[in-house]
Order: C-alpha cells, then sequence, then structure tokens
C-alpha cells in the first residue's frame, strides 16, 4: 500500500466548514488514478494532504507506510497556478529540481556543478521536446510563455526529478484538444516506463477515463456537509470509444447528484 | 490636439509631452529669475535670491577652494589637488560615506525580514518587537543617540538605522509572505532544503521589489542623515547648509540643495538601471 488515507477530515474557515468528510482511499503502487469532482468539493485540498503540506484535522495519511509533515521529493507537485518561478528560464525551471537537490548552496562554486549541468541541461532540452516546445522557448521566461505552454513546462520540470508519487492539478486545463491528446499520450507513455504512481485531478470525465486505471469521484451529500468518495471505478484496461459515453453519463450523475 | 483632450484616452503626441513636461521647471526657473531681478533692483546687497552669476561664483569657489576652516592647498597646486582639498569634494565624500555605510546596513535587514516572513520562530520572535519599534519617531531618539553614542559618526549611523531598517525589514517580510504558497511546496517537491527556499527561490523572487522599496526610502535614509548632520557634525553637505544660513549664504546653499538632489537622482537612477539589468523578468508595476 503506498498511500492510505483514514478517515481523513478537513475544514476551513470559522465557523469551519467542513471540506472533506470521512475520506478512505488506499491506493497502490503503480496506480494511475483520476480524480473527479465539481469546483470546489476539495480536490485540491485533497492533493495537498498528501504533499503533507496541509494536516488533516482527523485522521491520518500513511505515504509508504508513514506520515509526512512536509512535502518532499518523494512526491512530485504540479499545481494548479504558480507552477513556474517566476525568475527563472524555461530551462532553469526545469532543471532547478536535479540542480537544488544534489547541489548545496555552495557546491555550486565547484566544476562538478558546471559539469552536471551541461548534463542536466541536455536532458531538459530533450523534456522540451517531447512537450513540444522548440528550443528556442528554453531562453524564455514564464511570463512570455502562453498559459498552456507553461503547463507543458510544470509538468517537465516535476518530471525531470523523477518522483515516486506524482500529484498532478488540472495539468491539462489550458490545452487544446490536440496538444491535450499529446500530453495525455506522454504522460501514459512516462506512467508506464516508469511505473509512478500517479494522482491526477480533471474536471474532464472523458479524459479521466482514458488516461487512468482508477476514477474516483468526490461529491458532497448536502451542501454543509465535506465531500466524500462518492464512486472508485476501477478502469482496467484503457476504455473503448464505445463504453466511454454510458461511463462519463454515469460519473457525472453521480458527481451531480450528490450535490443536490 | 483631438477631442480628447484632458480626458482618459487622449493620447499626447510626443513633441507636446516633452514640452508639458518641461514646463513646471522652466516656469519655476523664470519666477525665480524675476522675483530675483526685482529685488536687486530695490536692494542690490540683496542676500535672499542671489542672481546666477552669483550662484556661479558661489559654486565655483565651492568647487574650487577649501572650506574656510581648512588650510589652503598649496598654491602652485593643479586643477585636481585643488578639487580633491575643496569644500564640495570634502562635503560629499563625507556624506557619502554616511550614506553607503546606512546603504549597506540595510542589507541585514532585508535578510531579517525574509527569515521573519519564512520561518515562523523567527517570525513570532521579531514581529512584534519591530511593530513597536517601527512607531517610534526616530528623531526623539536623537538626543538619546546622542548622548548614549556621543556626536561622533556612531550617532549618526544609528540614527539611520533606527529611522529605516524597521520600515525596510516589515516591508521585506510582506513581500516575502506575499509569495505563494504554491511556490514553496512546489520547490520542496523538487527536493529544495529550507535554506535553498529562502535563498534560491524566496529571495531570488523578491529581491527586485525589495530593490524597488530601498529605493523609496532612499529618501528616508537621507532625510535621517541631514538631519544627524545638521546638528552635530564638522563636514557633510547638510554641515554646509546649516553653517552657510548663518551666513544667509544662499549663493551657495541653492546650489548645493540642487546638488545634492541631483546626487539622490543619479544614485536612484543607478540602482534602477541595475535593477532592470539583474532581474530581466520582472515588470514593474
Ligand atoms: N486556505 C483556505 N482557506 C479557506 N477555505 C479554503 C482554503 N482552501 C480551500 N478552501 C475551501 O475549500 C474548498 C475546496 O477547495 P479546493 O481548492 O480543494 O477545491 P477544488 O476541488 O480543487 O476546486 P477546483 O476544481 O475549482 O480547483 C473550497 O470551497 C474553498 O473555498
Ligand atoms: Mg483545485
Amino acid at each position: 500500500m503506498l498511500i492510505h488515507i483514514e478517515d481523513v477530515f478537513v475544514a476551513y474557515g470559522s465557523p469551519p466548514r467542513a471540506v472533506l468528510a470521512g475520506i478512505n482511499l488506499e491506493i497502490e503502487e503503480g496506480e494511475f488514478v483520476c480524480v473527479l469532482g465539481q469546483t470546489g468539493c476539495g480536490k485540491s485540498t485533497l492533493l495537498r494532504l498528501i504533499l503533507g503540506s496541509e494536516h488533516p484535522m482527523r485522521g491520518r495519511i500513511l505515504v509508504d507506510g508513514r506520515e509526512h509533515h512536509q512535502p518532499d521529493r518523494t512526491r512530485g507537485y504540479v499545481p494548479q497556478k504558480y507552477s513556474l518561478f517566476p525568475d527563472k528560464t524555461v530551462l532553469d525551471n526545469i532543471t532547478f529540481g536535479c540542480e537544488v537537490s544534489e547541489f548545496g548552496l555552495f557546491a555550486r562554486l565547484t566544476p562538478a556543478f558546471y559539469r552536471r549541468r551541461k548534463q542536466l541541461r541536455a536532458e531538459a532540452f530533450d523534456y522540451l521536446q517531447r512537450i513540444g516546445l522548440r528550443s528556442c522557448d528554453a531562453k524564455k521566461y514564464p511570463d512570455q510563455l502562453s498559459g498552456g505552454m507553461q503547463q507543458r513546462v510544470a509538468i517537465a520540470q516535476a518530471l525531470m526529478t523523477k518522483p515516486r508519487i506524482l500529484l498532478m492539478d488540472e495539468a491539462f486545463s489550458a490545452l487544446d484538444p490536440g496538444t491535450r491528446r499529446g500530453m495525455q499520450q506522454l504522460v501514459r507513455d512516462l506512467w508506464k516506463a516508469t511505473g509512478t504512481t500517479i494522482l491526477f485531478v480533471t474536471h474532464n470525465t472523458d479524459e479521466a477515463l482514458r488516461l487512468g486505471t482508477r476514477v474516483i469521484v468526490l461529491a458532497k451529500e448536502s451542501v454543509d456537509q465535506g465531500s466524500r468518495i462518492a464512486m472508485d471505478l476501477s478502469v482496467p484496461a484503457p476504455c473503448g470509444d464505445e463504453e466511454i459515453p454510458s461511463l462519463v453519463r454515469r460519473l457525472e450523475l453521480v458527481s451531480e447528484s450528490c450535490a443536490l | 490636439m483631438s477631442v480628447g483632450f484632458l480626458l482618459i484616452h487622449a493620447r499626447p503626441q510626443r513633441a507636446w509631452s516633452a514640452i508639458l513636461s518641461w514646463f513646471l521647471f522652466a516656469a519655476g526657473l523664470a519666477a525665480y529669475l524675476w522675483v530675483a531681478q526685482a529685488r536687486h533692483r530695490e536692494n542690490p546687497e540683496d542676500r535672499v535670491t542671489p542672481t546666477l552669476a552669483q550662484m556661479a561664483t558661489g559654486m565655483y569657489n565651492a568647487v574650487m577652494q577649501p572650506a574656510e576652516e581648512d588650510e589652503a592647498a598649496p598654491p602652485a597646486a593643479n586643477f585636481y589637488d585643488r578639487l580633491s582639498h575643496s569644500m564640495l569634494w570634502r562635503d560629499t565624500r563625507a556624506t557619502s560615506r554616511r550614506f553607503l555605510l546606512s546603504l549597506a546596513l540595510l542589507i541585514p535587514a532585508v535578510l531579517l525580514g525574509l527569515h521573519m516572513g519564512l520561518f515562523p520562530y523567527v517570525g513570532v520572535f521579531f514581529l512584534r518587537f519591530v511593530l513597536f519599534f517601527d512607531k517610534i519617531v526616530a528623531l526623539s531618539l536623537l538626543p538619546i543617540l546622542f548622548i548614549a553614542f556621543g556626536i561622533d559618526e556612531l550617532s549618526k549611523i544609528m540614527l539611520i538605522v533606527i529611522g529605516v531598517t524597521p520600515t525596510i525589514i516589515l516591508d521585506s517580510f510582506n513581500l516575502t509572505r506575499g509569495v505563494p504558497p504554491e511556490q514553496i511546496v512546489k520547490a520542496f517537491t523538487l527536493g529544495a532544503g529550507d535554506f535553498d527556499v529562502a535563498y534560491r527561490v524566496v529571495l531570488k523572487q523578491v529581491a527586485p521589489r525589495v530593490l524597488n522599496s530601498i529605493r523609496l526610502n532612499l529618501k528616508a535614509v537621507m532625510l535621517f542623515l541631514f538631519a544627524g548632520e545638521m546638528i552635530a557634525s564638522t563636514d557633510g553637505l547638510a554641515y554646509r547648509i546649516a553653517l552657510l544660513r548663518r551666513h544667509m549664504g544662499m549663493d551657495v546653499i541653492i546650489p548645493y540643495v540642487l546638488w545634492v538632489a541631483l546626487l539622490l537622482f543619479l544614485v536612484d537612477f543607478a540602482m534602477r538601471t541595475v535593477n532592470r539589468k539583474l532581474h530581466p523578468w520582472f515588470h514593474e508595476a
């Protein structure tokens, strides 16, 4: 069991309003879990809990058998917004993870650092190509990129450090259908090649069914209750085109009817 | 000039912009000259509004001759020797030294603010005290400082430190707090440690804004420096201005005031240029 979530409860604000209530979830190593749910139902909160940047008010979260109190290198993260460092170029953003985890503040002054950086840059260029950016984009700063390009760079940045668990929050939301399909393929291929466990938050039911090996739906039963897992569907093989429409309808019905 | 004159959508032409932006300078100068001329017609000995020629002579003497209390340079000295012994140069050097020293002391203030914003224990330890300290009117401490540190350099530097550092600390603290938490979480997930996050992620991101905040506070630094120099000093630009006031030396005071403004403008301009060069990704709001 890689991720073990046990009766987790989270509330925000004063007076506290429940966001997540009674979440129980077990995720095995190597699963590709897509998380669906209406906006504001607590999907991002769930990811932050697994990262360890927030803590549940009740219940506990074990990753690899123990509780984590702060984010670290085992759990990669592609946040919904502010995902790139604005002061670094695209290339430096992508190599930042490896540089920072291999070299301390002062080890950067040694020649070994520059040799290693050359390798890392070559690797980053490789990723740049795979996410469909041109090499002339490498020297740009994040706010010179379009929203979709930023999302793709953020994914490359998280992939570079090869985390065991990858948490992606609406990572494809700003992509056009064509690019989106390309990125889906890329993520799916990398997942197959590396065996990374992926949690993928999305609003696109169709995408969830095509990507994941498992789809979970978060939904509230009533307005003042926290969300819980309303449906947990395992998708052993990628869905064929004929089954998708009916499954999409079923999932969306669950997500919506619970909210009423 | 089209229909949109004075409205939001107006687009002044380049020539018009240039003329309008210099207009108040020209008007100020003209008004001064007019008043000066009128006063000199009434009383040729007038000392309140020196003419341009008088100011030029006063300034020439300030640039070329040592202050009265110093011994003169050897008569055969060349231009540069005379310049380096001159009153203006000595005053400027003394003031700049104190000014740069105080600017250097702002660096620890920035780092303290950064750590207060990032490390909760540092934050709770210092925040309340700095907030309190910020409310003390630094000039009211002046007598205490003179008593405690004597009337030499230390008390003047301390005045600047006490007057300006709380603002800089609080400003860097707020800027640090303004960095989106996602950025910090992301850095940790990429394998950064606490100090990598502090210096390689957060400090680099807030640096241009902190520099801008220091630029805004240059005026305050100068204000406290001048207060210290005017009250207790034996050299410096403000000391000279205060001294010349006793002789009604307006022919030197006015050029000195403009010289100080020019120096401050140049420092600010240099910092802005450096900021642009160092942080090409930063767009000033
Ligand atoms: N720091 C916070 N303080 C107060 N309330 C919060 C905070 N973070 C989240 N919330 C609340 O928790 C709820 C869930 O937020 P969350 O960001 O997890 O939603 P989400 O499912 O990711 O939505 P979306 O699909 O729009 O991204 C929201 O109602 C939000 O108002
Ligand atoms: Mg969200």
